[in-house]
């Protein structure tokens, strides 16, 4: 790694896309650009060249003091328009969080109740402080901390509630009121995570974490495998496959390589403009090709027919105008004697699906391909699409043992003490079917000294 | 060359090669001309299957009985050798393993420290994927055993290094001194200790929370790590969470992992209309048959008074053979028979996992800080 340059892995780089999750713990993609600066909306505003440089991960309060006065337009790259009311937001200073703890310090001053008989519901009456009365906090720029203390102190009841309740809404003010946020490494993880947040399952299939980790693992998904790959998500699933293989890094060396089996004219990798590999690596290690490409190759004599390479003595006589169109021409060409390549030659070490083409006929025919004793791994939203799949597959000698495995992961809440289940959890996060392609033997020979065998079907054919 | 790390074409001589009889049935063997590898259904031939492809099924007739056997022979994944591998200790299975490999988002950059090393089940997932894998072992002979093993599976002369520690104790820095695998640069030697800047962290210990304050020496300080920590019993959690608190983890978050599998089965599709029809059939069967019985008695009784021979009416009453049977009953059908309608269906296996550990996933950023000067030399490019 060249050490006069900020590494993207580690340190928060410039034009580089990372995901900044707020105090809200919503997440907003940015790509970080010099001397610019970026709105958090409600939370505040900071200069980019503020943060450059700092480790990926670390933790940002904005502050403000009597000198700042730039403000920049609000959150509009996430709702444009909003209202049509652009509100101006003050751009602040950022300091480090260095203390960055769970447990709360707001609580140690306020005395607290063991139980909740003497809380009375009044509603709003309690809280003296008027909403006008905390936007004017808020405008003389006081930092959460203070705002938070003085909401408590002005709360009627505040000591009458339990020290549970109480966490509870200091938890809940502190995301309202604070301006910390954490920059991060725009991770496939991350990435999920942030469109399941913005309500994007259709498009990702539901896919969750622990799905796409089990399938990355059971497809033994390395850094120098082939693989034949259907993906419906946008890119979402070619770019945890990326991430597997290469790890952000362009300069790895590592061979493998994605073919990516599209059903329309021009694949649809949008959420990859989000990775931050070169447009040149991904077309090295991400090839993609038609359906109709992959299963009705041209001959090479049909591409030959289209495009003729010339000599080069040819080419140096062409004028610079037609020189580029010949280049762009050579260029296509190729990718052309490639894609007969691609659906004819190559042997692929795994193949991974997520699609909502019919199952059972596509698969056996990409199964094709694959070599032996690599695996096969299919995701779907729905077990039933994978049940009729693996009583496809079942029937058909070439693939091992299919399996439909759900995995779910449930979150706690990890507080010392009070550990539980969080009460509520995503549904869904889909299914796999996981098997291996194998190669059937022809049925052996009758060994001729033998008595006739009256059971011909075999007491192993076991899958 | 690694088996778990390049795929290979071909079944060669001395290959480790998984052999599946049946799920649940894997067995490592390593490929030798002059071997058989023996099942209760017959002996396979090693050179039978050298010089096929992998994933080749290899079919025999038994001798005795003339039946038609087979095996498929399968080259070594992770996955694979974890449903094969001989159980030292409980072992990580693959939903655990996937998830934490993804959450801590491990990749070709990932420097991982795994202790303890047990049966070496996760270390071979982590060995796929990982730069390099430092794994631990406090127990001298699954510390030998787990070093041979590597060994023979390639794994260990590239990116695995296992060292026989007591983490607990000792923490974890390797040195020159130590009963390891690991080959040390001059630098190392001079320094006294490897380098191991690990960015990932997993500890499957009894009591993690007193090897957590020995991480600060060997982890990445100018980068993210990220640990895991995997404890059965929900005590054990809260004890390591307050370890990780004090030592500076922050993003403390314990999850549990439910992986499930079904078996694709069949139910017979029986329809309303044919229960009935099948009632209506034994009905009518019963009254014909008490009707014919009814009308051959008074046949006979009739023919009493003309004939003296009564051999007539010794003679069973004459029974249909084809019965209404829609739903074989009496007959043994096997589930997917073409002659019946089937229901596709899912069931879940009879046993399931139903708990393996508790999941404890914290973060800790060690330096904070910037490089002024490199920051400006980057903003000036920028103009």
């Amino acid at each position: 790694m060249d050490s006069s340059k900020l590494d993207p892995l580690k340190q928060i780089a410039l034009d580089q896309f990372v995901i900044i999750t707020l105090p809200s713990e919503k997440c907003k993609i940015v790509e970080l650009k010099g001397n610019t600066s970026v709105s958090l909306g409600k939370f505040g505003a900071f200069h980019v060249n503020d943060i450059v440089g700092y480790p990926l991960g670390t933790k940002f309060e904005i502050y403000y003091d009597s000198e700042t006065v730039e403000t920049i337009g609000g959150d509009e790259p996430v709702k444009p328009n909003k209202k049509n009311k652009i509100t101006k937001v003050n751009i602040g200073k950022v300091r480090i969080v260095e203390k960055d703890t769970k447990r709360d310090d707001g609580l140690d001053n306020v005395g607290n109740s063991h139980n909740n008989k003497e809380l009375i519901n009044l509603g709003s009456d309690i809280q003296k402080m008027t909403s006008d009365d905390i936007e004017a906090l808020k405008k003389q720029s006081t930092s959460a901390n203070e705002i938070i203390s003085k909401i408590i102190e002005s709360h009627g009841t505040f000591d009458k509630k339990t020290l549970f309740s109480q966490e509870k809404y200091l938890k809940r003010k502190k995301q309202k009121f604070d301006k910390q946020f954490v920059v991060n490494y725009l991770s496939a993880n991350l990435l999920l995570q942030y469109l399941i947040d913005k309500n994007d399952i259709q498009r990702i299939m539901d896919m969750s974490e622990e799905s796409i980790g089990m399938l990355l693992n059971l497809a033994n998904i390395r850094p120098n495998g082939t693989y034949l790959c259907m993906d419906e998500t946008g890119g979402l699933l070619i770019y945890f496959l990326l991430e597997r293989m290469f790890g952000g890094d362009d300069t790895t060396g590592a061979t493998g390589k994605i073919v990516v089996v599209h059903e329309n004219e021009h694949p649809n990798f949008d959420l990859l403009k989000y990775s931050n590999y070169s447009e040149k690596f991904i077309a090295e290690h991400v090839i993609p090709i038609s359906i109709l490409e992959y299963f009705e190759p041209r001959t090479v004599e049909e591409v030959e027919l289209d495009f003729k390479p010339l000599s080069r003595e040819e080419v140096s006589e062409l004028k610079s105008g037609a020189k580029n169109t010949y280049f762009r021409k050579l260029k296509w060409h190729k990718i052309h004697l490639q894609a007969i390549d691609v659906a004819t030659k190559w042997v692929y070490d795994g193949l991974v699906v997520a699609t909502t083409l019919h199952l059972p006929t596509l698969l056996p025919q990409l199964g094709k391909r694959v070599h032996g004793s690599r695996p096969i791994v299919c995701y779907s939203q729905f077990k039933e699409v994978l049940l009729e799949l693996s009583h496809t597959l079942y029937d058909d000698l070439n693939y091992l043992a299919p399996t439909i495995i759900e995995t779910k992961c449930r979150p706690y809440q990890s507080i010392r003490g009070r550990i539980h289940p969080l009460m509520t959890m995503k549904g869904g996060g889909g299914y796999l079917l996981w098997c291996h392609k194998v190669i059937p033997a022809p049925e052996p020979e009758l060994i001729p000294t033998e008595s006739v065998p009256n059971n011909d079907k075999g007491d192993t054919v076991e899958k | 060359m690694s088996q778990f790390t390049e795929y290979k074409d071909l079944i060669q001589e001395g290959d480790i090669a998984l052999i599946w009889i049946s799920r649940g049935n894997i067995k490592a063997v390593t490929i030798d001309s002059k071997e058989t590898f023996n099942t209760r259904y017959g002996s396979f031939q090693h050179s039978d299957m050298i010089g096929k492809p992998y994933g080749s099924q290899i079919a025999i007739r038994t001798r005795g009985t003339g039946r038609f056997a087979f095996i498929h022979v399968l080259q070594p994944t992770p996955e694979l050798w974890t449903l094969s591998l001989p159980h030292r200790t409980q072992i990580v299975y693959t939903p655990d393993s996937s998830y934490i490999m993804q959450r801590m988002n491990c990749s070709p950059h990932t420097r991982v420290i795994e202790a303890g090393t047990g049966s070496g089940s996760f270390s071979h997932a982590f060995a796929r994927t990982v730069q390099q894998l430092y794994t631990y072992e406090f127990h001298p002979v699954r510390y030998e055993q787990a070093k041979e093993e590597f060994k023979k599976h390639g794994i260990l002369d590239e990116n695995v290094i296992i060292t026989h520690r007591d983490v607990c104790e000792d923490g974890f820095t390797i040195k020159p001194t130590d009963t390891t695998s690991a080959q040390f640069s001059e630098e190392e030697i001079t320094s006294g200790m490897k380098q191991l800047n690990a960015t990932a962290v997993f500890l499957d210990l009894p009591a993690p929370w007193d090897a957590i304050h020995h991480l600060d020496k060997v982890i990445a300080t100018d980068e993210q790590v990220h640990v895991c920590c995997f404890s059965p019993c929900i005590e054990q959690v809260d004890k390591t969470i307050e370890s990780l608190e004090n030592n500076g983890w922050t993003q403390i978050e314990m999850v549990e992992i439910q992986g499930r599998q079904y078996e694709s089965r069949r139910q017979m599709v029986r329809s309303m209309e044919d229960a009935m029809q099948r009632c209506r059939d034994i009905k009518r069967r019963k009254k014909e048959g008490i009707e014919k019985k009814q009308s051959l008695i008074e046949r006979e009784e009739n023919n009493n008074t003309t004939s003296t021979n009564t051999e007539h009416t010794q003679r069973e009453p004459f029974t249909e053979k084809a019965k209404f049977n829609p739903f074989g009953k009496g007959i043994r059908v096997k589930e997917g028979d073409p002659g019946y309608k089937w229901k596709q269906v899912t069931k879940i296996e009879s046993e399931i996992k139903s708990h393996t550990s508790y999941l404890t996933f914290a973060i800790k950023l060690v330096d904070k800080t910037r490089n002024e000067t490199l920051v400006q030399e980057c903003l000036n490019e920028t103009k």
